[in-house]
């Protein structure tokens, strides 16, 4: 069975365009929602015990900030105490005198239900945007050394090109795990970064077996097959081992991203489920994409230097 | 290409068996009361603080103050004795100079039961209080200041202007290390009234808070507001002490508007959830494999077991005398996510072997060309990934770690990460990827070479092959 990849690359670039045409229109509609990480802010989870007068908690909290102060209540299924997490957004984050003050006050007003701090989280918003750009600077850099890289270990098959192919596939899967996190919506912090430079090794790494392949088939199929043919040929050769590696690390990720929702260990959902659909999209944009079009690439400047 | 013997197969399957399980059982010998560790196993893995609960902060001098680098060593002093002063044996404190921050990340205590990290962080950003003291009279059981020395308070931190380590020449002509107190005005004259009474016949103890950093005998009576502190130092302690006394004269209190807080309940739950995740993964990659790809599927997983056995084993430190890696929840998803990935290479090779067997190659040169072929794919794939994981922990890692220093010309604008979690998840994907390597290229290949030199596993159906 074979597939052809170079002639259906059309509905690819189709539905990838589509694809990121909606999660733009996603982002300027939605707008991308920082974490406190990033932005500052801060968040504060208490636990409580017996029935809690959720307004009055609220109120009483109000009072002892000034803040926009939003709630979320929630359950530990660990534990089985229910908790209730208070977030101030805003660049002015609660130094640790007012957090005292605001715990002291809570748990003073409602000794009832024996409120205890699960968990603190405070970012001054200077070193909240220092920390975005430090992380966009990652990425960055990621990027443009997997460009050398591949430019490098594929001097053979027109380097550059395949280097700068490879990399608009990777554009593809960042804006796909960017759209995830628009959607869904989760705030973008520390685990979006992580999930951004992981996808890019491993989708990398999925067009590299691809390159690879094609490398190769260069050698072994010779100057007389066509660009289209040997793009082909190699895609299809390694599809099984790219769908199977796929497959086994999205497992992987499954169940991290069940095991994670069922018992409540949001630092690891914000990461798991991201990078599920971040992992599809790897494989998809280094099958589909990044392939296919290297040819369009290959045959433009082929007939360019025909012309 | 030269065979590999039949025994070959027993002796890398034992080695991969007997380093997992000591990775994570460990090895230890208790004689008495003292336990010996010899060989760390997972039970001696240092958990994060996501996982273990505790508190990071990062402190820093209020706006507008410009902190000077003695100032700013003079409050990381503050803080260690502080931690100390607390049993907290197990902190992180990074200085970073330039942006005047001081990041400090510590664990809960042991035992612990009243977790207030409000107080906590209040605690140990507060001003020290440092005393000069009469005499050196403690109380056996706590420790503290009693009788003379607790009533009777010679000097406060506001009193001294400076201390530095000099060298001063001592009664035998030698040359030796002091700390060379600088006193203002105040402090000179209640100083020079002290040591008047005090020369020849007793001790002035300096005490941080409630912790003594030294007693020295007073020689003679000191007039001038200059003195200098004798005690067989060396350059380290008396800079130490320096410092100290310093962080007793900071002209402010350091603040923070950048803290996280995790308490030990929380942390420990998520921790054996993706223990329990890890295991899940595992076994379901097996099945998938061992179905999918017969015989080198279980031969897959074998290395597999064993390339997690050595990313414990590194983290762990293994060896006692080795350091070991602090584990964060992130740093857990990433041995699980090399589960996934880990078996790629083996993939990679099993699907060349069953096109080489298609092509009516034997056995024995079909599994050559697999793994020769496999071998360049495989290769540059895993660099993409270690290229990711040295940034990540370039960008994330504490200041003065490896990755991060040799990243400094990219990352040099921006101060240290105060996110410490996925430095963790770096370090696991990094670990992950080279022992990845080790056991999917040489120890499968090892093993699925001597496995088929074995009559009844030379059944082409068990490569993927036909019968």
């Amino acid at each position: 069975m074979k597939f052809d990849f170079i002639k259906n690359s059309g509905k690819f670039f189709t539905i990838s365009a589509v694809l990121i045409g909606i999660i733009l229109v996603m982002t300027v509609v939605v707008g991308p929602q920082l974490d406190i990480q990033f932005k500052g802010g801060s968040i504060v989870t208490y636990s409580y015990e017996g029935d809690l007068d959720i307004p009055a908690f609220e109120s009483a909290v109000q009072e002892l900030t000034v803040q926009d102060v939003s709630f979320q209540q929630s359950t530990d299924l660990n534990s089985g105490a229910k908790t209730i997490i208070v977030s101030m957004p805003g660049s002015q984050s609660l130094n640790s005198q007012q957090m005292e003050q605001l715990t002291e006050g809570v748990r003073t007003q409602f000794a009832a239900n024996n409120p205890q701090t699960m968990s603190i989280s405070n970012v001054d918003a200077t070193i909240g945007k220092e920390f975005l750009a430090k992380c966009i600077t990652a990425v960055a850099l990621a990027s443009v050394l997997m460009v050398i890289f591949v430019a490098f270990r594929f001097r053979k098959i027109g380097g550059l090109s395949a280097g700068i192919m490879a990399v608009i596939a990777l554009m593809h899967d960042i804006i796909v795990v960017f759209g995830v996190f628009i959607i869904v919506p989760i705030p973008i912090n520390d685990n979006f970064i992580a999930v951004i430079l992981t996808i890019l090794g491993y989708s990398l790494n999925d067009t590299i077996v691809i390159y690879d392949r094609i490398r190769e088939n260069k050698r072994l199929m010779g100057a007389k097959s066509s660009v289209e043919d040997l793009v082909n040929t190699s895609i299809n050769q390694s599809f099984r081992r790219s769908m199977n590696t796929s497959i086994t690390t999205i497992m992987a990720m499954v169940v991290v991203t069940v095991v994670a929702w069922l018992y409540n260990v949001t630092s690891i959902l914000s990461f798991s489920f991201p990078m599920i659909l971040g992992l599809a999209a790897g494989t998809y944009s280094s099958i589909c994409i990044a392939g296919p079009l290297w040819v369009r690439w290959q045959q433009r400047s082929l007939s360019r230097k025909a012309a | 290409m030269k065979r590999v013997g039949k025994p070959v197969f027993f002796i890398v399957l034992l080695l991969i068996v007997a380093i997992t399980t000591l990775s994570f059982t460990g090895f230890s010998i208790q004689h008495g009361d003292i336990k010996t560790t010899y060989i760390k196993g997972a039970n001696d893995i240092r958990w994060g603080i996501d996982i273990r609960g505790g508190v990071d902060v990062t402190f820093s001098p209020p706006e507008g103050q410009d902190a000077t680098r003695e100032e700013m060593a003079a409050a990381e002093s503050i803080i260690k004795v502080r931690m100390v002063s607390q049993n907290i044996t197990d902190y992180e404190v990074y200085t970073d100079y330039d942006k005047n921050r001081i990041i400090v990340r510590f664990p809960w205590k042991e035992g612990e039961t009243e977790f207030n990290p409000e107080k906590a962080i209040r605690e140990l950003g507060e001003t020290a209080l440092l005393t000069f003291r009469e005499g050196y009279e403690t109380d056996p059981v706590t420790g503290l200041y009693s009788g003379v020395t607790e009533s009777t308070v010679i000097l406060e931190g506001k009193d001294v202007e400076s201390a530095t380590v000099g060298t001063n020449q001592n009664s035998a002509g030698n040359q030796e290390v002091v700390v060379v107190l600088k006193l203002n005005g105040d402090g000179a004259t209640k100083f020079e009234e002290a040591t008047g009474r005090l020369a020849g016949t007793g001790n002035i103890s300096i005490w941080m808070d409630q912790t003594m950093l030294s007693a020295p005998f007073v020689q003679s009576k000191i007039a001038g507001g200059e003195a200098v502190i004798t005690g067989n130092f060396t350059v380290k302690e008396a800079k130490e002490l320096a410092d100290r006394i310093n962080g007793g004269a900071l002209p402010f209190q350091l603040q923070t508007d950048n803290y996280n807080s995790i308490s030990p309940t929380l942390g420990q739950g998520a921790k054996d959830a993706m223990v329990r995740a890890g295991l899940i993964a595992f076994i379901a990659v097996a099945v998938f494999m061992i179905a999918l790809y017969r015989l080198p599927g279980v031969i897959a997983m074998i290395g597999l077991t064993g390339q997690i056995g050595l990313v414990i084993a590194s983290i762990s430190g293994f060896f006692a005398p080795f350091s070991s890696f602090t584990l964060t929840l992130p740093g857990i998803a990433g041995i699980i996510l090399s589960i996934g990935v880990g078996v790629d290479a083996n993939i990679i090779t099993a699907e060349r072997i069953k096109e080489e067997l298609r092509t009516g190659k034997t056995l024995d040169g079909a599994l050559s060309a697999g793994y020769k072929r496999a071998f360049t794919a495989i290769l540059d794939g895993n660099i993409t990934v270690i290229i990711v994981a040295i940034i990540l922990m370039g960008a994330f890692g504490p200041p003065k770690s490896f990755f991060a220093t040799l990243l400094t010309p990219f990352f040099f604008m921006f101060g240290p990460s105060t996110a410490g979690n996925i430095y963790s998840f770096g370090y696991t994907l990094l670990m992950g990827v080279l022992f990845n390597f080790v056991m999917s290229i040489y120890a499968s290949r090892l093993l699925l070479r001597s496995a088929s030199r074995f009559g009844p596993l030379r059944n082409k159906w068990l490569y993927g092959g036909e019968k």
